[in-house]
């Protein structure tokens, strides 16, 4: 037996494949493959919602609120409540014990969660400037519970989220399963938007007589609407708020209601 | 831009920012690391290194005693990231094979080294061993790297003797 020097072999233990190409077969391959379920959850989501009767869904849940979150008490959200009450009386068969709560955001929004629960931003509360304002936006809000868009969108959450934790929950992948479910969680579709504006009017009309001061809020925002804020607003599907003052008013002219009348003051 | 979309993408962009950093890095200290490897492993090339248990009785061995080498290497994040994908849907690893290739490799030079040094003229009953590091994050689930261990028994000739 002859020693013979040589060096290694290479190229048998590695592969010559590039790691970029792996790395974005993987990504791509996964993305269409997680979009395509998630058209599947949002289809069934869709179909199962209507069969849930309101009545069930309000008393089944009528204690619920999300983690880390507390109902405040105090004169504010006292006042809160009762204008939410208010509102909701115009709604004849309303099946909801609305509930309202604040909760701390830079961003003036306002959402519609199960079990009839309203919750404004401290943003929002701050920019009211009348009643009347608040009133539109929680009309809006209501208006979602009417459609029960808000049970669609938050069935669509949670199952998209599990869906998440199973997939990427042990992987390096979860900051971008939070970005994609917390932009399912925060998107009702345009039309959505417009149906629940228009009911919301409705029970704004029927509490004061007129819809004056309705808009001001979005007007408000609109002028603040950055460049960016509005492409952003775009592909949130969100109205952006200057169309949306210019619709709601549209609406009032169409449905006879008045433009004009008294504001209430708040705080 | 209002500040829910900018903290949506925030995680995003880190995320995307970190893997083209670790990306070059990782790379870039790869291919020096294989080309030092290849100048090594050709000036110990005419040095044995087997895998006999027994020593063939035509040799006469003077000395033998333990040789050893090992190194301990780490993932990058960007190796991390595609193998996380890569255990969604299965198959081999790709990113992972270099980092092993190199490991076994540097273990065995280190090893070889340290019998040259010593005044032996070969190793034989060579093995390799290799043991994962648990990361100390997430409850030792994650991997913080592997060591890889070379051994065998380093031997001193008699007298001249080719094998």
């Amino acid at each position: 037996m002859k020693f013979q020097p040589r060096a290694p072999r290479e190229g048998i233990n590695v592969s010559d494949e590039h790691p970029l190409k792996e790395f974005s077969v993987l990504v791509v391959g996964l993305a269409v493959a997680f979009a395509l379920v998630a058209v599947v959850v949002v289809f069934f989501v869709d179909l199962a919602v209507p069969l849930i009767p309101a009545e069930a869904e309000a008393k089944a849940l009528s204690s619920w609120i999300p983690d880390g979150l507390e109902l405040k008490s105090g004169e504010e959200a006292e006042a809160l409540q009762d204008l939410t009450r208010r509102l909701a009386a115009h709604w004849p068969d309303c099946p909801y014990q609305f509930r309202t709560g604040v909760f701390p955001s830079d961003d003036p929004n306002a959402m519609a969660l199960p079990g009839g629960l309203i919750l404004v931003s401290t943003a929002l509360l701050k920019g009211i400037e009348s009643e009347n304002e608040l009133a539109a936006v929680l009309g809006h809000e209501i208006g979602h519970f009417q459609q029960r868009d808000h049970l669609r969108l938050f069935g669509r959450g949670v199952v998209l989220q599990v869906l998440m934790a199973v997939t990427l929950g042990q992987g390096g992948g979860l900051t971008l399963g939070d970005y994609v479910s917390s932009l399912t969680l925060n998107s009702f579709g345009r039309e959505q938007e417009i149906q629940a504006d228009s009911f919301g009017l409705s029970l704004v009309q029927a509490e004061y007589g007129h819809v004056n001061g309705s808009w001001r809020f979005f007007d408000r925002l609109g002028a603040e609407d950055t460049r960016i804020d509005r492409l952003a607003t775009y592909l949130a599907t969100h109205p952006a708020s200057a169309d949306r003052s210019e619709r709601l008013r549209r609406l009032a002219v169409e449905k006879g209601w008045s433009l004009e009348g008294p504001l209430t003051d708040w705080d | 831009m209002s500040s829910d979309t900018l903290s949506l993408l925030m995680p995003l962009l880190s995320t995307f920012i970190l893997l083209l950093v670790t990306y070059f890095i990782g790379s870039w200290l790869e291919r020096r690391h294989f080309t030092s490897i290849r100048e090594r492993e050709a000036a110990l090339r005419k040095f044995p290194v087997l895998t006999f248990e027994t020593l063939p009785n035509t040799w006469h061995v003077a000395s033998s005693d333990l040789v050893s080498g090992s190194v301990v290497i780490s993932l990058d994040y960007f190796k991390r990231f595609v193998a996380a994908l890569r255990s969604l849907v299965g198959g081999r690893i790709k990113t992972y094979e270099p980092l092993l290739d190199r490991a076994r490799r540097e273990a065995v030079l280190r090893m070889t080294e340290e019998a040259k040094m010593t005044g032996f003229d070969a190793v034989i009953n060579v093995r390799l061993e290799t043991s994962r590091l648990a990361s100390s994050r997430r409850d030792g689930k994650g991997i913080a790297g592997v060591e890889m261990l070379a051994f065998g028994t380093g031997i001193r000739f008699a007298k001249p003797n080719a094998g």
